[in-house]
């Protein structure tokens, strides 16, 4: 490749073409799966949208949007600040292969997927931010602010390497308020105590909606396609959280409707397999594709572009200012799975009640090639999974499709060995 | 690390202070009534005799709480009324119209005696002798638990208020066993009663004491002795009452100056605070209207409800409801001050701080109507205290209510809380040993718990009840601040409710967990007013109920998840948290009409 000053115009459209190809790819796969209901395809428009017609995100005009990098910014203080939050965890295999050669050969795909785009300007959506708030967390994480910060300003917001004590959500409370008056610089808009609150009520409008979409992702058999999930849950990140709550406010009154019509999308006897581990960022849609295109149903998934973004509800204990921010403090830390935490015990009872609510059956590990925390937790939650006698793989992966066939035989082994492991029990 | 050593040695100065300041409680003096018993007025009346009055010779109160009336019947001559008064140096008497029997030295101690009158008081057509007395204790004496008698040769017969509940007879130097005492009361009815082991009049409710009675006695059937007993006991909204509102109002301007202070130091200390610098610009404190952060729980009315009831029961209700001795035995231990008689119930506090009374409490026999009455107070004190808990902190404690009260009012007034951090809640320990020290031994060192007590003036004072105020009042000055900054910042330090707490293991009502569905979010953790850290970090035990735990239901209130606290009654879930009513509070209601939409569209 060339230095990074000389990507030239006939590599951006190079680049374009291929990145819009594989989007366009996955998106088809993932609307063929099964019957998409009518109200999730917004979603899809959302992403196609961004990922194949390249235009911004979806956003009144004189709102400014802002990056973000990670679920642990809080999204009500950007909403607060008059902005919109945007969230740029990117699964492009394109951009991924530019980002490669800015980034050592380790670090995760992801982080390159986003320095990828970084340099191509080629995604408006990134490129129309003016801001990336950065959250120290995993070490790709941490020095990708840093690199990033050339090509857009990126304020990083560090997070604490612990949380069960006061000290850690007050160190994050600080970092917070000094948050503050950076977001206003860049909105001209002052955060007050009622902009705060409508922060909190939108996001929580959002979250309303997903706990109740979750009652219907949860029936089992199946209503909608996991991937078609995973999909509705990505759009998220390039919405407003008022226009997704209303979008899902619809899909979950399609879904009651199919639950009272009977409309399934699965059968009884298929497999549920819950994903966990590293990020599945549109469009790295490979691996919930391959689930469900092998028999599996992708029931449940412990990711923090799926169901983990929006399952914390913000609780205001005390609804003055300080105790608002004490509560997104507290929703950004406490209860975050993330194994950028020191102890991070807590996955393992997420994960219990997430198989005992969404009745698992196998529990697929995905991790990032380089993403060493996720790696770190796979022993930890493996022993627990044997407790539980549910199986488990790990699966590891990287940011293209030469890894395709291979996943797709480990795959279809640990589906057909469900189906024995339940035969066998049923005997 | 210098910030903690300083915190230490803070922590370590309050509890010496506590120590060493409680032994010269009277010293402090925050309120004193200054009522010198000679300050009183001697009053003839001119009202009508009161219905309990069954004597020829009665005494009654004034509002203004400085006169003491004294009557007598048409008929009898002035000349032959006595009127004794106890002293410090001995008894005095005057006759009717000399000199205010009420001295420089006097006790407060009033006895009216009339000369002996031959009449037919019980209609069997023979007349017997009959001896009319009148009695009347005031000052802020009227409620020693050491009884003060005349014993006097002139006055044989005698009634004495002991214990602040039970009337004391003696009977020629003697304490009267086993007597029949004919009482009237206060509704002009008639009964008989007898003295128990004590000489206690057996069964007499505090009610008939406090409104006034006549008690007669026979020795000999010719012989009649009968006193008019009238305690110091005023209605409310009279001067009286007001003016005992005095010491409330005093603790409450004091409580308003320590606010001010705290929240301008505070402000002060924050100014240099790169990180608060924000929040010192107008928004400091701004309570939004628009977070959608209510949700109806009836768990949560239904305590405040509980709360406001248990005040009214402890501070009103004794005066409208006619209770009967067992009545007042029966113990609830919260922390609402026996001193003020208006209490429907008994509240233990007082024999809990003062523990060698609770031991002398029934005497040395035990009778079997005495017996009756010593199992009801050990059985309702030791069923609350191990069945029932510190449940009773959370839903009848009218202290408890006062501090929700403060809390309340800080959120009307859009003041920021102190946010106890468990470094703060750990310094706060110590602090509360010493009180339960103080609690449990102040009397043995010849000390009064009520001295130091912070919450004595609150229920008191809305009686009616004059308290003077000691150390106690600076206490409660505190408690009042902290509880306006902190939440229930008492319950934190409360002696009786720790003492409660140790017997949780029993408690009918429990605290659960769901370990597998918490997210360790520490909702339930800021939410608590206790500051309990192990309802969120606890991963293995069901039981989450800790000794601070009163049960409020706040963690539940604000836990999101489903059902991963919850709180059960002898192992019935009775409220649970539920995501549903959580989130609800953030769904948009007029999205009702798009529901339809969606279904007429398929």
């Amino acid at each position: 490749m060339t230095e990074p000053s000389g990507i030239n115009e006939r590599q951006r459209e190079l680049f374009i073409r291929k990145s819009t190809r594989v989007a366009a790819s996955y998106l088809k796969r993932a609307k063929e799966l099964s019957e998409i209901p009518d109200a999730a395809k917004p979603f899809f428009d959302v992403l196609e949208n961004i990922y194949i017609k390249l235009s911004d995100v979806p956003k009144p005009e004189n709102r400014k949007s802002i990056g973000t990098l990670c679920v642990m910014v809080p999204a009500e203080l950007i909403y607060a600040a008059g902005a919109m939050p945007v969230r740029l965890c990117s699964g492009s295999y394109t951009a991924y292969s530019i980002g490669d050669d800015y980034i050592p050969r380790d670090a995760c795909p992801l982080v390159k997927a986003v320095m990828g785009f970084g340099k191509m300007k080629a995604l408006p959506a990134f490129d129309n931010c003016s801001l990336l708030i950065a959250p120290v967390t995993c070490d790709c994480k941490k020095k990708l602010a840093g690199v990033i910060d050339a090509v857009k300003q990126t304020v990083p917001l560090p997070i604490p390497p612990m949380k069960k004590e006061d000290a850690d959500t007050e160190i994050f409370l600080k970092e917070l308020y000094r948050l503050i008056p950076i977001l206003e610089k860049e909105t001209g808009k002052q955060i007050t105590a009622k902009s705060l609150a409508e922060g909190i009520n939108l996001v929580g409008n959002a979250q309303y909606e997903m706990s109740e979409f979750m009652k219907y992702r949860r029936h089992a058999p199946a209503l909608m396609s996991g991937t078609q999930v995973m999909a509705v849950m990505n759009a998220y990140a390039y919405m407003p959280a008022d226009i997704w709550a209303k979008q899902m406010h619809r899909l979950n009154a399609e879904m009651k409707l199919r639950l009272a019509q009977g409309h399934f999308v699965s059968r009884k006897n298929q497999p549920r397999i819950l994903v966990t581990g590293s990020p599945i960022a549109f469009p790295n849609l490979k691996l919930p594709l391959l689930i469900e295109e092998m028999g599996g149903v992708l029931a449940a998934d412990e990711t923090c572009m799926g169901e983990r973004g929006l399952s914390d509800p913000v609780s205001v204990i005390d609804a003055g200012f300080d105790g608002m921010m004490r509560a997104l403090a507290s929703r950004y830390t406490k209860p975050c799975t993330c194994p950028v935490f020191v102890d991070n015990s807590q996955r393992i009872y997420r994960l219990k009640q997430m198989i005992k609510e969404s009745k698992i059956q196998g529990v697929i590990y995905h991790v990032l090639r380089g993403c060493l925390v996720y790696d770190y937790e796979y022993q930890l939650i493996e022993e627990a999974m044997g407790e539980m006698d549910v199986p488990m793989i790990r699966v590891e992966s990287d940011y293209n499709e030469e890894d395709v066939e291979q996943l797709r035989i480990r795959i279809e082994a640990f589906i057909e060995l469900i189906k024995l492991k339940e035969r066998k029990e049923e005997a | 690390m210098k910030g903690r050593k300083i915190g230490v040695a803070i922590v370590c100065a309050v509890c010496a202070f506590l120590l060493v300041s409680a032994f010269f409680a009277t010293n402090f003096v925050l309120y004193d009534y200054h009522m010198e018993v000679s300050d009183y007025q001697y009053v003839k009346s001119e009202e009508e005799k009161p219905l309990s009055a069954d004597t020829s010779v009665w005494f009654s109160y004034g509002d203004d709480g400085k006169e003491v009336f004294y009557g007598i019947d048409e008929g009898i001559s002035g000349e032959s009324l006595t009127v004794y008064a106890l002293t410090q140096s001995g008894e005095i008497s005057v006759t009717y119209g000399s000199e205010n029997p009420i001295r420089e030295d006097s006790l407060g101690h009033l006895i009216a005696a009339l000369p002996m009158a031959e009449m037919d008081i019980d209609g069997d057509g023979e007349s017997e002798q009959v001896y009319d007395y009148a009695r009347a204790d005031f000052g802020a004496n009227s409620f020693n638990p050491a009884p003060q008698s005349f014993l006097s040769e002139e006055i044989p017969f005698e009634l004495v208020f002991t214990e602040r509940k039970y009337v004391m007879v003696y009977y020629e130097n003697e304490i009267l066993t086993d007597a029949e005492i004919t009482v009237t009361s206060y509704d002009g009815e008639t009964q008989t009663y007898r003295t128990n082991e004590n000489g206690w009049i057996d069964g007499l409710a505090i009610r008939d004491i406090r409104e006034g009675f006549t008690a007669a006695y026979s020795p000999d059937g010719v012989t009649v002795y009968r006193m008019q007993y009238a305690l110091e006991d005023y209605s409310y909204f009279s001067a009286h009452f007001w003016k005992a509102q005095l010491p409330l109002l005093f603790v409450f301007a004091l409580a308003c100056i320590g606010i001010a202070a705290v929240h301008f130091i505070r402000n002060r200390m924050e100014r240099n605070n790169p990180g608060y610098k924000i929040y010192s610009r107008e928004r400091v404190g701004i309570y939004p209207g628009t977070l959608h952060q209510k949700t109806t729980s009836k768990f949560l009315l239904i305590r405040w409800l509980c709360l406001f009831a248990g005040m009214f029961l402890w501070t009103y209700a004794g005066k409208l409801i006619h209770q009967g001795q067992l009545w007042n035995e029966i113990a609830i231990p919260v922390f609402s001050c026996p001193f003020n008689l208006d209490q429907v119930v008994e509240v233990p506090c007082y024999y809990l701080s003062h523990l060698p009374y609770l031991f002398s409490r029934y005497g040395k026999g035990f009778p079997v109507l005495n017996l009756i009455y010593a199992l009801t107070f050990l059985g309702t004190l030791l069923f609350c205290f191990i069945f029932l808990g510190r449940i009773l902190c959370g839903f009848l404690c009218p202290a408890g209510l006062l501090q929700d009260l403060m809390d309340q009012l800080r959120k009307a007034l859009h003041i920021r809380p102190i946010v106890v951090t468990d470094r703060i809640n750990r310094f706060l320990q110590p602090i509360k040993w010493v009180w339960i020290l103080l609690f449990l031994g102040f009397a043995f060192t010849g000390g009064d718990f009520c001295n130091i007590c912070p919450l004595k003036i609150f229920t008191t004072a809305q009686g009616g009840y004059w308290t003077n105020l000691y150390l106690g009042g600076f206490f409660a000055v505190v408690i009042l601040v902290g509880s306006f900054f902190i939440k229930r910042f008492w319950c934190i330090i409360c002696p009786m409710g720790y003492l409660m707490g140790l017997f949780k293991r029993f408690n009918l009502f429990k605290l659960k967990k769901d370990c597998t569905a918490c997210t360790e979010c520490g909702a339930c953790y800021h939410a608590c007013p206790m500051r309990i850290k192990s309802i969120y970090t606890e991963r293995d035990k069901e039981n989450v109920q800790t000794v601070d735990c009163m049960m409020c239901g706040e963690c539940i209130h604000k836990c999101p998840e489903d059902k991963a606290l919850s709180m059960t009654f002898c192992g019935k879930t009775i409220y649970q948290s539920s995501r549903k009513a959580f989130m609800s509070k953030f769904s948009e209601k007029e999205e009702g009409e798009s529901i339809d939409r969606a279904k007429r569209n398929q």
